[in-house]
């Protein structure tokens, strides 16, 4: 028996007893339920009162702030549990009023004006990113070779084995699918046409940029993230040095030129690849496949190829450092913005191969 | 019965002995300090007592606990009966400040819904926060806020003994003695016992009942800070006579 409420003139007397504490919370705040608490200042005997922590004392206050009865007197307190009462009085706030929603119009003008303001910073900082390429093409001497090179080595040497591997099983798939169809019409041969001319246009800079997105993109972002929470870029500023020159500029030319000599490498793969299944398949042996290469694909399908790839690679480059320099200052900003900057970079590739092909057609080649 | 004891503890770090046998005792309801010349250990031990480094050698009692020979569940009984507040305040990132003071109380799930929210306002008020605060993302809030958000989160659970590691370092003059006041309204009006790192002379002058001297390893002083201060020692000499007194 926590509380004992006895009736009186002109109000009530409350006993206390036993703990009340953090750990016996909810039989202190349920027992003030079920007690008729008067309208009218208490009287407070403490006699039996063993412990009382700022806790229960803040649930005695409320619920007999909420019945409209106060302390009055009390009786038998004993002075730290008095004091409790008295510090946790001073220091309880009445609530704050909850803030009145948005309407749904408010919300849908809210959401817009945010998004017109994310797609200009993005737009700004494409711009900045061209500005500082401009600048580095006038004077050449502040290229940064040493990072460059560096990221030339992560984001393209260390990548081969990977697109190498994933190209030549794609082109095993490719050929065994087309060879089935084909066969039928007894049209085995163009097999080699549709892997030839299929990967060097679309597959391989396709596959390849989507790797890269989820190697490179999201690293950049993880990397750029953890140095602007670190403070490590304000102190490039700091120092006069411009983060786009010394981060940006360098991952963007590095993505760039890497993409092209990775998308070769994917092509080749994915020709040796559907070579190693059409011999055995189709019965189209090596120096055969090898031949109807050579007489089918034309050189401007590989450059289309290898140019789309510089292009995915400037891109993502630029959208995993946007996402890396806005990071907010949290530990899980970082993950979010690493996550966002893959999808972003293959719905990006994706979007770009698509103008690619409009473009193409218009221009007919 | 004191609140903390430390006896003969030694700390081994990489072959380097730390702590060569420290002992230390801290009286219940008193604010005491640790102080102590940069990599002295000061922070190894604090972490040493609060459970999270066993020490090679020794034994801490707790509140009548020890910490480093009791089962992981007693442990976590005594965790929940002490509070601690780290330097940068290791506030939940993602997390705003009024649900970083309700996740201990959400965790243990004692508390009535609608009681949550009263209890972490007080919880508030007591570590000098404004209301507006509550909202806030702690990446939102200056160094001195912070503190007092993650004094606000350990007061969460009614603890009886609170460990402050540097309550006022990276803060302004103004801020830390405004800091000081409160780690002295907690201790007066609340019973608190409060166990503090600092290197602040100020802190230590101005609100701190008792002090101990860590230097080479071995507790060299401990005792009122006016004691503390007549001791005649190289580090602690050069300590206060920094201040120009």
């Amino acid at each position: 028996m926590l509380l004992t409420v006895t009736q009186e003139e002109g109000g009530a007397s409350l006993a206390l007893s036993g703990e009340w504490t953090l750990a016996r919370i909810r039989e202190v705040d349920a027992a003030l339920g079920a007690a008729r608490l008067p309208r009218a200042p208490v009287t407070l005997d403490g006699e039996r009162l063993q412990t009382l922590d700022t806790s229960g004392a803040l649930a005695l206050l409320l619920r007999l702030g909420a019945a409209g009865a106060s302390v009055g007197r009390t009786v038998n307190l004993k002075p730290g549990h008095s004091k409790i009462i008295e510090t946790v009085r001073a220091q309880a706030t009445p609530p704050a009023p909850v803030p009145r929603p948005w309407g749904v119009v408010a919300n849908i003008g809210y959401a817009a004006v945010a998004f017109g303001r994310l797609v200009y910073a993005h737009l700004g900082f494409v711009g900045s990113t061209a500005a500082s390429l401009a600048e580095l093409a006038v004077r050449p001497r502040r290229m940064r070779w040493k990072e460059f090179l560096a990221q030339l080595q992560h984001v393209c040497i260390d990548a081969i084995p990977v697109v190498a591997l994933v190209t030549a099983l794609i082109g095993m798939v490719l050929a065994y699918l087309f060879g089935l169809q084909a066969e039928k019409y007894g049209a085995s041969i163009f097999v080699v046409d549709a892997v030839a001319i299929g990967s060097a246009r679309e597959i391989a800079p396709l596959l390849v940029a989507v790797i890269v997105a989820g190697r490179s993109g999201a690293a950049f972002t993880a990397q750029l993230g953890s140095m602007r929470l670190t403070e490590e870029i304000d102190a490039l500023q700091t120092l006069g040095l411009s983060p786009m020159q010394v981060l940006v500029v360098p991952r963007v030319l590095a993505l760039a030129a890497s993409l092209p000599l990775l998308v070769f490498v994917g092509d080749i793969a994915a020709m040796v690849g559907a070579m190693a299944a059409s011999g055995p398949l189709l019965g189209i042996v090596p120096a055969v496949f090898i031949e109807r290469v050579h007489s089918t694909l034309a050189l401007r399908h590989v450059v289309i190829g290898l140019a789309k790839g510089a292009v995915f690679g400037a891109a993502i480059a630029v959208i995993g450092c946007r996402a890396g320099m806005t990071v907010a200052r949290d530990a899980r900003s970082i993950g979010i913005a690493t996550t966002s900057t893959v999808v972003r970079c293959i719905v990006a590739v994706i979007v770009l191969d698509a103008c690619f092909a409009v473009w193409l057609q218009l221009i007919g080649r | 019965m004191n609140a903390i004891e430390a006896d003969a503890v030694v700390t081994r770090i990489g072959g380097r002995t730390l702590h060569d046998g420290v002992s230390f005792s801290v009286p219940r309801g008193k604010i005491v300090a640790l102080i102590g010349a940069s990599g002295s250990g000061k922070s190894v031990l604090l972490r040493e007592m609060i459970g999270l480094l066993r020490p090679a050698e020794g034994t801490i009692r707790i509140l009548g606990t020890d910490v480093w020979h009791t089962p992981e569940e007693e442990l976590n009984a005594l965790r929940r009966r002490f509070g601690m507040m780290f330097q940068d305040g290791a506030l939940f990132s993602s997390l705003t400040v009024a649900q970083n003071v309700a996740t201990p109380l959400v965790e243990q799930g004692l508390v009535p819904t609608h009681l949550l929210e009263p209890l972490v306002q007080l919880r508030m008020a007591f570590a000098g926060l404004p209301r507006e605060a509550a909202a806030r993302m702690p990446s939102e809030l200056s160094g001195g806020m912070r503190k007092r958000a993650a004094v606000a989160r350990a007061l969460a659970l009614e603890p009886e003994l609170l460990f402050l590691d540097e309550p006022t370092s990276g803060l302004d003059p103004v801020t830390a003695r405004g800091f000081d006041k409160r780690v002295r309204f907690l201790s007066d009006e609340l019973g608190l016992t409060v166990f503090l790192v600092t290197h602040d002379l100020d802190t230590l002058l101005g609100i701190v009942d008792r002090a101990i001297v860590l230097a080479g390893g071995k507790i060299v002083a401990q005792g009122s800070v006016d004691e503390v201060m007549r001791i005649d020692d190289p580090w602690l000499r050069a300590y206060f006579d920094g201040h120009g007194t």
